[in-house]
């Protein structure tokens, strides 16, 4: 790795100028937990001035129509949108300094390095890894959840070992340890969900034994919207000796996320839930189990020496990086960060559950509707998304009509969570999910069109 | 979104040449998609994802569909609002005759669609293959019927002949969701696929397997099928109409002639008298339609369908037959006949069928 080789000051790409700010540019990240500045942005809520109102005019492609109406985007959940920056960012690296990494030694190339390190600082500070050796970028959270599994999971596991998770886990969650459980012999076992639709977290303290080796839990439901105690869980499955993996896609695009806090052994994300780039995403794992586990792919970048009959591994993160990586989108999941800093996570997080209250509130005064997960209430907090059905409607016709007739995007469906969907007993539900761009106008747009729509089918019956 | 049965289907597309034809007169003006989803599908070596259906000049000529096919395509196409296709839409599904349970099978499920979809195929006895169909989605359902409706009691080799891109032409494309189309193109991947198979299993001469087996579904003998009431399912109307066209009686026209309303009537008798006919049929079918705006608030005498056997067509294009009924018939068009969908031949040409 050519780390520090040639020392260039890294230049950033000027963030965006209508989140203007006295100090802006001492909020730029550094290394040291910078990520504990509250940024200078002004409260959440100015006057009338909310976070949705003043990070819209980033995202260009919010302001658009579709079917003749004024698009009104509500599938965060599946992936969000992107902010000026993070598309400068990947349009400058291309344009600038494209070369490949690590190897290089001309000047494009040890740029480049540089700015694809530089990332990885980025994303390993604003998830307060302690150090960014411990963060391996991979495609998305599902290739991170599947490296796990056929790294360190072949490696560990054995016959009867036992992996705790539950019925509400994303496919991603589910099915490579299905895989991993049928070749090595250990055995999956979920946890339900309790009277408040949420997963049961007596009955997976209670599931915890001297047999667990791994408990897979997601922070936040794609679904449910619920928010698991990751802190408690994972003390719970130390104290039994078993390994936390912690599918984090829903938590650390929403809210502050601190490894070190949790203690969590491994976790996932993805960029492209965090107004970064598609194609890239990234895991944690503490540096001793890292260093511990086999390689993943095999190729260039992730040996050390390679003989005719036989190879050396590299140290993480590279053992785990094999090929030319997402460079562009390593980049520009770094300015995604950078300006999600900038706004600072916790007013972030603080918009959204006000936002997340609100849906759900309005929500409710549809007729005949049925939102899964728990309540919100002052102990219960649920992430900024819905996922609903309404009586005798099909979640499809829905999502359809609210698309063609009011611009409206949602998602219908299992949203990857099938064995959830058979849970609640159906085959389908319909989601909006907001992220902090979005406002309550939109909400409003939302729920105005719902009801059209419900009139619509209701009318045809 | 499962695109494995597409390409499955390519395999069974191969085996029958399909002709383009570089014109294709029934293409309408639409706007360009802002998907690009069934456009890929294409019978010849993969073609490059075209992003706009005008610039799509290899749609099968509507002259291959099913009669039925055709008439509904065109329907859709007089629909201008989108709203309407959907009620439209929705009401063929909700004439859709109830696929019972014990068919609800793996087998039957079309793959790949956001709601649940079955289709069931077999025989009837004249080898014709019969479709049924249901959802748990009204808007899945409606297409599910349309195909039903056009493709069911047809001869298994004119079904398969289908090419998806008429899609298009219906203009639900815009209306509806690209996931959503694919489960349109799946459907239709499934019903030929098993259109085939049942064929396949006929010729073997098998009658161990239900599916080959000859159906007696109850039908009722053609009788008064013109002007059923809208309760009753369309499919039998259509069994009964083949079943009538197929014994080579006029039994069909008879029967409707007697359901003739006056606009019918006036058609039946301006047609013999400047074509001199050798075969006419005319059929009230605008029940069929009672279902969108468009129609609505007219007393019916609204849609016919028209077969035509004469001398006055020998050395007339396609288009010049139309054009002459058209202009026959233009007192009617203009006093709210809606559309018409005609069949014209000539002796040499019935004969030769």
């Amino acid at each position: 790795m050519m780390e520090g080789v040639v020392v260039k000051l890294p230049s950033f790409p000027f963030l965006n100028p209508s989140i203007s700010s006295p100090s802006s540019s001492s909020s730029l990240p550094l290394r040291l937990g910078f990520r504990r500045f509250s940024a200078s942005l002004p409260a959440v809520k100015e006057g009338s001035v909310s976070l949705g109102h003043l990070t819209r005019p980033d995202f260009p492609i919010l302001h658009q129509e579709v079917n003749g109406s004024k698009l009104v985007y509500l599938d965060n959940a599946a992936t969000s949108q992107k902010p000026t920056a993070v598309l400068n960012a990947l349009h400058h690296y291309y344009e600038a300094y494209n070369s490949n990494v690590h190897r290089g030694i001309h000047y494009l190339s040890a740029k480049a390095t540089d700015e694809y390190e530089l990332a990885r600082k980025k994303v390993a500070t604003f998830i307060n890894a302690s150090d960014s050796t411990e963060i391996v970028f991979t495609r998305n959270a599902t290739e991170a959840i599947n490296l796990v599994a056929y790294t360190w999971g072949l490696s560990n596991l054995k016959p009867g070992d036992e992996i705790v998770t539950s019925i509400a886990e994303h496919h991603s969650a589910i099915v490579p340890w299905q895989i991993v459980a049928q070749k090595t012999g250990a055995v999956l076992k979920f946890v339900s969900l309790d009277e408040n639709e949420v997963p049961d977290v007596k009955q997976l303290r209670e599931m915890i034994s001297s047999r667990t080796e791994l408990v897979v839990v997601h922070h936040v439901s794609n679904v449910l919207a619920s928010v698991l105690p990751i802190e408690d869980i994972v003390i719970w499955a130390h104290e039994a000796g078993a390994k936390v993996l912690v599918d984090a896609c829903q938590s650390v695009p929403h809210m502050v996320v601190d490894v070190q806090r949790l203690d969590a052994d491994f976790l996932v994300a993805s960029s492209h839930k965090m107004c970064g780039p598609t194609g890239i995403g990234f895991l944690f794992g503490k540096s001793n189990l890292l260093s511990a586990m086999p390689p993943f792919l095999g190729g260039g970048e992730m040996i050390s020496d390679v003989f005719l009959d036989h190879s050396t591994y590299a140290e993480p993160p590279s053992r785990f990086e094999a090929g030319t990586p997402a460079i562009g989108e390593a980049i520009g999941l770094g300015a995604a960060i950078d300006y999600l800093s900038q706004i600072g996570m916790q007013k972030i997080h603080d918009y959204e559950i006000e936002l997340a209250n609100y849906l759900y509130e309005k929500l409710c005064s549809v007729p005949n509707i049925r939102i899964y997960g728990p309540k919100p209430s002052d102990k219960v907090q649920r992430a900024a998304l819905c996922s609903f059905n309404v009586e005798n409607i099909h979640p499809t016709d829905l999502a359809t009509f609210l698309d063609q007739q009011h611009g409206v995007a949602i998602r219908s469906g299992h949203h990857c969570a099938q064995p959830l969907h058979r849970h609640l007993g159906v085959n389908a539900s319909a989601r909006a999910s907001l992220h902090f761009y979005n406002t309550e106008e939109d909400v409003d747009d939302f729920i105005r069109s719902l009801n059209d729509t419900v009139s619509f089918f209701n009318s045809f019956k | 979104m499962s695109s494995y049965y597409i390409s499955s289907a390519r395999f069974f597309f191969s085996k029958f040449p399909i002709s383009f034809h570089s014109t294709n007169p029934f293409l309408s003006p639409i706007k360009p998609p802002s998907f690009i989803s069934f456009q890929k599908i294409s019978t010849k070596s993969p073609s490059p994802l075209r992003s706009s259906s005008s610039s799509s000049t290899q749609l099968q000529p509507m002259e291959e569909l099913p009669p039925k096919l055709q008439e509904i395509i065109k329907l859709f196409q007089s629909v201008e609002e989108p709203k309407a296709k959907y009620e439209q839409l929705m009401f063929y599904g909700k004439n859709l005759k109830p696929l019972d349970t014990q068919f609800k099978t793996k087998e039957n499920k079309v793959e790949g669609c956001v709601s649940q979809v079955w289709v069931r195929a077999y025989l009837d006895q004249d080898k014709n293959v019969v479709y049924e169909a249901d959802s748990d989605s009204v808007l899945t359902k409606g297409l599910a019927a349309l195909l039903v409706n056009g493709l069911s009691g047809r001869p298994v080799q004119e079904v398969l002949r289908v090419s998806p891109d008429f899609a298009v032409l219906l203009g639900l494309q815009q209306s509806l969701t690209p996931s959503r189309n694919n489960g349109f193109l799946n459907m239709l991947k499934l019903m030929q696929r098993k259109a085939l198979e049942l064929l396949i299993e006929a010729e073997k001469g098998g009658e161990s397997s239900s599916n080959g087996q000859v159906v007696d579904d109850g039908l009722s003998p053609p009788s008064g099928s013109s002007e059923k009431p809208i309760e009753n399912s369309i499919l039998d109307s259509k069994l009964d109409e083949n079943s009538g066209v197929e014994s080579g009686s006029e039994k069909g026209s008879e029967e409707s002639l007697s359901d003739l309303g006056s606009r019918g009537k006036r058609i039946r008798e301006k047609l013999e008298r400047e074509l001199s006919p050798v075969v006419l049929e005319v059929e009230d079918v605008s029940y069929q339609h009672a279902g969108h705006a468009g129609v609505r608030g007219s007393d019916g005498e609204t849609h016919f369908n028209l077969r035509i056997v004469s001398k006055e067509f020998e050395g007339k294009s396609l288009v010049k037959r139309h054009r002459l009924i058209y202009g026959l018939l233009d007192e009617e068009l203009q006093s709210g006949l809606h559309a018409l969908s005609i069949v014209a031949k000539t002796p040499s040409e019935a004969e030769a069928k």
